[in-house]
């Protein structure tokens, strides 16, 4: 088969794949450079200088690489090059430019490329910082972007094994066999793209993976860090690189979590912004991971202890990162999950597997080889010490995230589960109370210690004054919560004790930042993540346990359940609300009404609906509040039949309205409605409507109408009509005739959405100068084909969980930048004594 | 023993306590017969979309009323009443995993998953007409 295909664009690709080869190959070439140089470091400094140099050199060839890669893949994308496959794919010519980027990370490979990159920023950040250990944190980073560059290389092992898929596949390779890809000039058949999954049209899907995978990469340095810690023996000069940098990663890494809920709460429709989804566990468990042992090296740096569990835990943080790929990207949570991310079959979860077993078994063997020689201090620490209750708060983390863990991989395990014990394990029904009621305790625990472990210093604290100034904060605290819970109405005992637990990490912080602390800007970073962490945990209280449904459907026929439980699950699910065109309906303390859509789905097929909500006093009727609010849905988006939706929400400070359609009409099918004809000719002539009327003035050959461009030979005439509802006027029409040449007749029709009114100027007949008839032809939409079913959530006093997201991540790097100003790179007095 | 060890140690036999009382959170992957042994409880239901019989769906009069009737992995067909909207694409799915409960002959549910055919396979093209 040696067809001629015509009209592709084979170089962007060839150079692509070009691009892939060298950063592969360079990458393999600088671990193993690095590798040398670090074992020929002690023995031969001169050898060790030239291989260290030739590491270098390769990663910056794997850099620029992967950065012509990008290039490369964003050219294919731009130039809307559909005869490669990821193009094709995940782009189309309609897609707006600001999604283009986008197109990067709905795909397997794109996602995979932007860790790479992310990977080889930090790269060489670290390669120009890391002094005596870059050898060896370098040697393991380019190692891992070796196992990552196989993701993307796409080659066969033999007929059925494929290695990694590449993003630079042309169309008619990736479909073989199929006919038209016999004809040279398919080209011509295939003029656009399939396009990017609506879901994904969204501003912060722009801007939230790119944030999240700096997270996820960044978990690469303290990993590097610590192997290399091992390595080398030698356990204080990483010390200070790595406690900068997992707090650089847990800011980034929480940042890139809580936009993905806000990415969820803005546009999906899960009705909220924390579903304790597996894709969004997946993400959590390497966060909390992390921040466990971010607190367990500071331990280590004050004190010379715990430093075991530090390497444990920020190895097993990168390792996570792994293993959640793995679960979010081999679709091995199909059934559990509402994230349509589907696999690429087996290959990659083998592929997958054997990445996750080879870093495991290499941290492993590490940690085994330098067991005996890790620093550990063989006496008690004090009751009344940090280190002992930073402690328990790191294990308490660590396993919160095992509960999470261990959940989350029910399909993982499940088989092994039924071979065992012959049941076929699923997740709990109820999803969200399996999590938040274990999750509510470690909330509970870590927001308490978040605040009192401050209060005590390291190594010995003076229990009196301790108790004196917990004493204090703990009653104010308790005065704070009681009032919240009243005001709330919190009544479930554990919530109160979460509540006055969040409260009371609040007012410590805050007491910690200003007596204790004197409000030295530097040293507030750790209280002011704290108060942060308190603060998420009091709006994620607020606006969870207040949610609640306000288009809850009266219409319909209630179920018959037999049990309780099942009953609160009817009741959940009966929110839907069905609002016709122009019929107010209740919802909450709000009159809704859906009052017209924007009627032609633009050039990206997404309608909006037009939905007004009033508020009224309910003695006088007096209007308080008034919003609109436009949900809007793409109908029959990229092929498929239905309609995907996009919430809308009105944002108080104290709480939110949100919205989203669950189901419209569409249009194209539904409208019977037909064209009424009525004859008027004098002003004041009235046709009548399903819920109003329409009052003839006369005509005019005034036109004002955007749509219609003067032509010469041209008769046009408008119509001047004003509609008039039960409350008076509501709007003029103005429905254009036009003569062209005395013989083609043409007309502009005027509509009125909010009362489906359509009219159109058919027909002029003049008789004499003083008697002209028109005939205006009306259509009127009945209001019971035109209708969408809405879903309306009011969540009070989110802003403080955003907030609070704002303030712990704004410590974080508060402390980071105490830690970089600091000299010298951070004693153990500890290890040094011994 | 250090007092960590102590304190560790109790920590670890509570959470081990919750991980194994968690399991009985856990719920299972049943069939329609298997779910109507125990009437009323609440399971999952792996099953595909029964595409000749009727699905009924009328927002006008309910909108969180939905009928269809779906195959389980057993062969049995069961009527299924989805209290909510009709899921966008169900027509298209591969397979749907039903969360609900069996009552005599129809099955409540409250819950709907569906897979739908994987964007990565590579079955289809749609190609636009050369007009």
């Amino acid at each position: 088969m040696n067809t001629q295909f015509i009209g592709e664009h084979l170089v962007p690709g060839q150079l692509g794949h070009f691009f892939i080869i060298t950063s592969f190959v360079a990458s393999l070439f600088s671990a193993f450079s690095y590798y040398c140089a670090a074992r020929t470091e002690q023995t031969d400094p001169f050898k060790s200088r030239s291989w260290w140099l030739l590491g270098r050199g390769g990663f910056i060839l794997h850099t620029a690489s992967v950065v012509s890669i990008f290039i490369a893949l964003f050219y294919i994308i731009e130039h809307h090059l559909f005869e490669y496959h990821y193009a094709w794919e995940h782009s189309s010519l309609s897609l707006p430019p600001k999604y283009l980027l986008s197109c990067f990370w709905e795909g397997q490979e794109g996602s995979f490329m932007l860790w790479t990159f992310w990977h080889c920023v930090l790269g060489l950040i670290v390669m120009n910082t890391a002094k005596g250990l870059e050898t060896r944190t370098m040697a393991i980073i380019a190692m891992v972007q070796v196992f990552l560059g196989t993701m993307i290389l796409g080659f066969y092992l033999g007929p059925d094994i494929k290695v990694g898929s590449t993003p630079f596949i042309l169309l008619r390779n990736s479909m073989q066999g199929a006919p038209i890809f016999a004809m040279p000039n398919y080209m011509d058949f295939v003029k656009d793209g399939s396009g990017l999954n609506v879901l994904l049209q969204n501003y912060w899907m722009v801007i939230h993976p790119p944030v999240l995978f700096l997270g996820f990469a960044t978990t690469l340095i303290p990993f590097a860090y610590c192997i290399a810690a091992l390595w080398k023996g030698e356990y204080t000069t990483f010390v200070k690189p790595t406690i900068a940098w997992s707090l650089f990663n847990g800011a980034v890494l929480g940042t890139g979590i809580m936009m993905g809920g806000a990415w969820a709460y803005e546009s999906l429709n899960f009705g909220g912004y924390w579903a304790w989804d597996p894709v969004e566990n997946a993400s959590l468990v390497p966060w909390l991971v992390l921040i466990a042992g971010l607190h367990t090296l500071l331990i280590y740096r004050s004190t010379g202890r715990a430093l075991t569990m530090t390497i444990i835990l920020l190895v097993l943080s990168h390792l996570l990162v792994w293993y959640s790929t793995f679960l979010t990207r081999t679709g091995i949570l199909g059934k559990t999950s509402v994230h349509a991310f589907t696999g690429d079959g087996k290959a990659l979860t083998y592929h997958l597997i054997v990445v996750i077993c080879i870093l495991l078994l290499l941290s492993i063997a590490m940690l085994v080889r330098r067991w005996r020689g890790i620093p550990r201090i063989k006496t008690e620490e004090e009751t009344f010490s940090r280190e002992f209750w930073m402690f328990i708060g790191s294990v308490i983390l660590f396993l919160s995230s095992i509960q999470i863990a261990v959940t989350t991989s029910i399909p993982v395990w499940s088989p092994l589960a039924k071979w065992i014990s012959g049941k076929d394990f699923a997740p709990p029904t109820d999803i969200m109370a399996h999590y938040n009621n274990i999750q509510v305790w470690v909330a509970v625990v870590v927001g308490m210690l978040s605040a009192t472990v401050l209060y005590m210093k390291f190594k010995h604290t003076e229990a009196k004054t301790l108790g004196k100034r917990l004493g204090i904060t703990a009653i104010i605290a308790g005065v704070m919560a009681a009032f919240i819970g009243w005001g709330q109405h919190i009544t479930t005992v554990q919530y109160d004790i979460m509540l006055f637990a969040a409260c009371y990490g609040i007012v410590a912080n805050i007491y910690y930042g200003i007596v204790i602390q004197k409000v030295r800007f530097k040293k507030l970073g750790p209280s002011v993540a704290h108060i942060g962490f308190a603060t998420v945990l009091l709006g994620i209280l607020l606006s969870s346990y207040n949610k609640h449904v306000i288009s809850f459907s009266t219409t319909g026929e209630p179920f018959n359940f037999g049990k309780s439980t099942a009953q609160e699950n009817a009741k959940e699910s009966r929110e839907n609300e069905i609002l016709f065109l122009g019929m107010p309906v209740a919802m909450g303390e709000y009159l809704a009404t859906y009052v017209g859509d924007s009627d032609v789905a633009g050039k990206d097929r997404r309608i909006y609906y037009k939905v007004n909500f009033e508020k009224r006093d309910s003695a006088t009727h007096k209007l308080q509040e008034q919003f609109m609010l436009y949900p809007d849905a793409f109908i029959n988006p990229k092929g498929q039949e239905g309609l995907s939706a996009n919430p809308s929400t009105k944002h108080y400070w104290d709480h939110d309205v949100f919205t989203y359609i669950n189901g419209a009409t569409d249009k194209t099918k539904s409208d019977t409605s037909t064209y009424k004809s009525h004859l008027v000719s004098k002003p004041g002539d009235t046709i009548y409507l399903n819920n109003g009327f329409m009052i003839f003035n006369g005509f005019s050959k005034d036109i004002s109408d955007k749509r219609y461009v003067p032509a010469e030979n041209d008769l046009a005439v408008k119509a001047n009509l004003k509609v008039y509802d039960v409350n008076g006027p509501v709007q003029d029409l103005n429905p254009l005739y036009i003569l062209h040449d005395k013989q083609y007749i043409n007309f502009m029709e005027d509509t009125l959405q909010q009362m489906g009114v359509k009219v159109r100027f058919a027909n002029l007949n003049v008789k004499s100068k003083d008697s002209v008839t028109a005939e205006i032809m009306v259509k009127q939409t009945d209001p019971k084909d035109d209708f969408i079913v809405l879903k309306a959530l009011v969540f009070p006093y989110i802003n403080v969980l955003w907030i609070g997201v704002v303030i712990m991540v704004f410590g974080f790097f508060i402390s980071l930048g105490d830690l970089l100003n600091r000299k010298g790179s951070g004693a153990i007095p500890a290890v040094k004594k011994m | 023993m250090k007092k960590t060890h102590i304190v560790l140690l109790l920590l670890v036999v509570i959470s081990l306590s919750v991980i194994i009382s968690v399991f009985a959170d856990f719920s299972t992957y049943e069939t329609f017969s298997s779910a109507s042994k125990q009437p009323g409880k609440t399971y999952y239901v792996i099953g595909m979309l029964q595409k000749d019989k009727e699905m009924e769906y009328d927002p006008k009069k309910d909108p969180n009323h939905f009928i269809f009737y779906a195959k389980d992995k057993a062969g049995n067909l069961n009527k299924v009443i989805f209290n909510g909207e009709k899921p966008r694409d169900i027509e298209k799915s591969e397979q749907i995993v039903m969360m609900g409960f069996q009552d005599g002959s129809t099955f409540h549910c409250s819950r709907i998953q569906m897979k739908c055919p994987s964007k990565y396979k590579k079955d289809m093209v749609a190609v636009g007409s050369s007009s």
